[in-house]
């Protein structure tokens, strides 16, 4: 009989420990106007915020769920916890954090990383930031990395926050778009003036302990003129019975002749419901370099979408999923040009195993004044077992004659010939096997730093026992 | 409004191609079975609200030849089951018109096979949406379907072509292509190319290129003194002569070319 080489689940065990919370922090579960009201007072919103999450709830109860994508049905609202008061304020001395949340950092490596390789680093736990701090040459650069409500209470960038929050994703976007204006609560605010060029990453990560809670951070970034800036994001969760909801929202905002990294490595546990919202818009000649890994969450819709406002401005999107048992992830980007000579490049790895599903879902859109624009895509996912699936639903619109869009896709198992390949270089069947599957992977991996290129590897941990083929 | 050419599995609902909505009456339905062993040809003009349902038989083969010649508003439905080691070579013609057409293949039997060559010219007012499933049950079943088309003036088009590979059809081959040129700024194309996946052992691919004629190909028939607005006519006609070719029937031939208006010597 065939040996098979096993491909193994993600090892979880380092993101599934949690410590018991306090429930009397909890708000009642469920979406209501008193409810909306009460996180607003907790928050110490401002009046124009507080209407802001009115109006978003009235907007949430009258659009529908969407009727495409994933079963979501297991989804209750109602059961959802939305906000959950944190014990101490934000810090920015690491020694000040609660014992038991910096214990949770400590072991998913948050300080190590500051301290060899990050210009600084945010932490939400739950549904507030814990932790913010910023390396003092990084802010003396002019570059501002807070949380949002601190910003939106600070009078040098209130006017900046009103009239950038929820400009590119709007409540109306989605029924999660709208859930998420009326109960967002933590994120990351990041402004880079002009000129600078910040070579080190900024990273935030995101960690809900809490059972049957919501996260709903929303992630501000903007990046003036002539700037460069790389941000990482980071999510885990601990697994609980319940679900679990991420509606986080992510907004970038590039000028000119900038480029903003944006990677983020995805690892909810299995009991999320992962409908996370990400956009940026992209001036002249500016790029924005999409890098994201998904690979936990019981379900996912996340397609982050460019939108190319600039002559010759640049998207990238460079992505990889590995759905396992019990997922079912829908993953992808959207891209829209939307001035001349603008171009975009999409690339993407689907791993699919032990009943995973996983779908690959996109659109390029190449609006009438969008002359002289290209774009690439190429997908290819691999099934590496019959209980799973494998579906790609790409799409492009194209409304312009003098535009050039490619697109190129394969689905398939581990060719034979490969292996027959490598088998004759001295390799074993199942070396050879992991091999494969590991170079699967590799563009995405590269395109990460180091130290989450190893984490990813360590994600996908392959065996040698068992199961492909 | 009836709602046609529903895509397998939806996508964003603002691309508009989840769908198309049309005012249709009744289909006028044909149906066709290929016996046993038996090897067919069929070439058709399609009438503006057809269905027809082919069964094709064990080792049997089908060529069936379509053609949407009629500029009016038009709805068909081709549903086809093939059995063991039965073949369809599909060949359909799009000359205009506002016309909705689905294709659904079930690749019901081992060793079945599809193959769909199709071909498209839309101008002023022309409106297409194709909707194209080669559904895949059959072990070793194979799909090939190549697509190529001319969309000038306002024309608007949509094709999407689904290859399913349902559980059982291991050793299955799926593959489509398109490829689009366009020749005015006011066009509209959807392209939605869907591979769907319940098996570990299949090849699924597709492509698609959508975009004006490649400016070497123009450069090298300017320096061999061709006129730029000739070389556009030569290479969109040169496309739909591979496909209209391959029908193998002079009659049907000449009919497609005074219909598109083009002088050619039998």
């Amino acid at each position: 009989m065939k040996e098979k080489t096993q491909v193994a689940d993600i090892d979880r065990s380092l993101y599934d420990f949690r410590y018991d919370e306090d429930e009397s922090s909890f708000l009642d579960c469920g979406i209501t106007p008193e409810i909306i009201r009460e996180i607003s007072a907790e928050k110490g919103d401002p009046e124009w915020m507080t209407e802001f999450r009115l109006h978003s709830l009235e907007i949430y109860n009258r659009l529908k769920m969407p009727d495409w994508g994933p079963d979501i049905s297991g989804l209750n609202i109602d059961n959802i916890v939305a906000y959950i008061r944190p014990k101490k304020g934000m810090q920015s001395d690491w020694n000040e954090v609660p014992d038991d949340i910096k214990e949770t950092f400590e072991k998913l490596g948050i300080p190590q990383a500051e301290r060899e390789s990050l210009a600084g680093v945010g932490a939400q736990y739950d549904s507030e930031l814990v932790y913010h701090n910023v390396r003092k040459e990084v802010a003396e650069s002019g570059v501002v990395y807070t949380d949002l409500e601190s910003a939106m209470h600070d009078e040098r960038y209130a006017g900046m926050i009103k009239s950038h929050f929820m400009k590119l994703v709007p409540p109306t976007d989605h029924k999660f778009a709208a859930l998420h204006g009326a109960v967002w609560s933590g994120g990351s605010f990041v402004y880079v003036p002009s000129g600078v060029k910040l070579e080190i990453p900024l990273q935030s990560y995101f960690r809900l302990n809490a059972k049957g809670a919501g996260q709903f951070e929303h992630t501000l970034i903007i990046v003036e003129d002539n700037a460069y800036l790389h941000f990482i994001e980071g999510c885990s969760a601990p697994k609980y019975y319940e679900a679990s909801l991420h509606a986080g929202c992510v907004e970038l905002y590039v000028g000119n002749n900038s480029t903003l990294r944006y990677s983020t490595i995805e690892n909810w546990s299995k009991n999320m419901y992962n409908l996370n919202t990400k956009r940026a818009v992209v001036g002249e000649n500016g790029k924005v370099e999409w890098v994201s890994g998904s690979f936990g969450s019981h379900v996912s819709y996340l397609y982050p979408m460019s939108i190319l406002n600039g002559r010759k401005a640049r998207a990238e999107f460079t992505g990889i999923t590995f759905a396992g048992e019990g997922q079912n992830l829908d993953t992808g980007a959207k891209i829209v040009h939307n001035a001349p000579e603008t171009s975009s490049y999409m690339n993407t790895r689907s791993i699919s195993k032990s009943g995973g599903i996983s779908t690959f879902r996109s659109a390029v859109t190449i609006n009438e004044n969008a002359v002289g624009s290209k774009s690439a895509v190429s997908c290819e996912s691999l099934m590496l077992d019959s209980i799973s699936r494998s579906d790609t639903i790409p799409s492009m619109v194209v409304k312009t004659d003098k535009a050039d869009v490619g697109h190129e896709a394969r689905i398939g198992r581990i060719s034979d010939e490969a292996v027959f390949y490598l088998m004759s270089r001295g390799l074993d069947e199942n070396a050879a096997k992991a091999l494969i599957v590991s170079g699967f992977a590799d563009n995405v991996s590269k395109e990460l730093p180091l130290e989450y290129a190893v984490e990813m590897n360590n994600l996908i941990n392959l065996e040698m026992k068992g199961s492909i083929g | 409004m009836t709602k046609l050419n529903i895509l397998p599995l939806p996508t964003f609902a603002r691309l508009g191609v989840n769908c198309a909505e049309r005012e249709v009456g009744a289909f006028e339905r044909e149906e066709i079975t290929v016996p046993e062993g038996a090897e067919q040809q069929i070439i058709k003009f399609v009438s503006p609200c057809s269905e027809t349902i082919v069964t094709v038989g064990k080792n049997a083969a089908l060529k069936l030849v379509m053609i949407f010649a009629d500029k009016q508003r038009c709805a068909a439905r081709l549903i086809t089951t093939l059995d063991d080691s039965a073949r369809l070579d599909l060949i359909q013609l799009y000359l205009g018109g506002d016309t909705v057409s689905e294709i659904v293949t079930e690749l019901k039997g081992c060793k079945s096979a599809f193959t769909a060559e199709i071909g498209y010219d839309l101008g002023a007012g022309d409106v297409l949406d194709i909707n194209l499933v080669a559904n895949h049950y059959g072990r070793k079943s194979t799909s090939e379907i190549a697509v190529n088309g001319v969309l000038r003036d306002n024309a608007q088009k949509t094709f999407k072509g689904t290859i399913d590979f349902r559980n059982g059809s291991a050793g299955a081959k799926g593959s489509e292509k398109e490829d689009v040129i366009l020749m005015n700024e006011e066009v509209v194309n959807k392209t939605v190319p869907v591979i769907l996946c319940d098996e570990e052992d299949v090849e699924g691919s597709h492509g698609a290129t959508i975009g004006r004629i490649d400016e070497q190909h123009i450069y090298y028939m300017q320096s061999r003194g061709i006129p730029e607005e000739k070389i556009y006519e030569l290479i969109t006609r040169a496309r739909l002569l591979k496909i209209i070719g391959k029908i193998g029937d002079e009659q049907t031939e000449k009919r497609i070319h005074n219909t598109l208006g083009w002088e050619v010597q039998y």
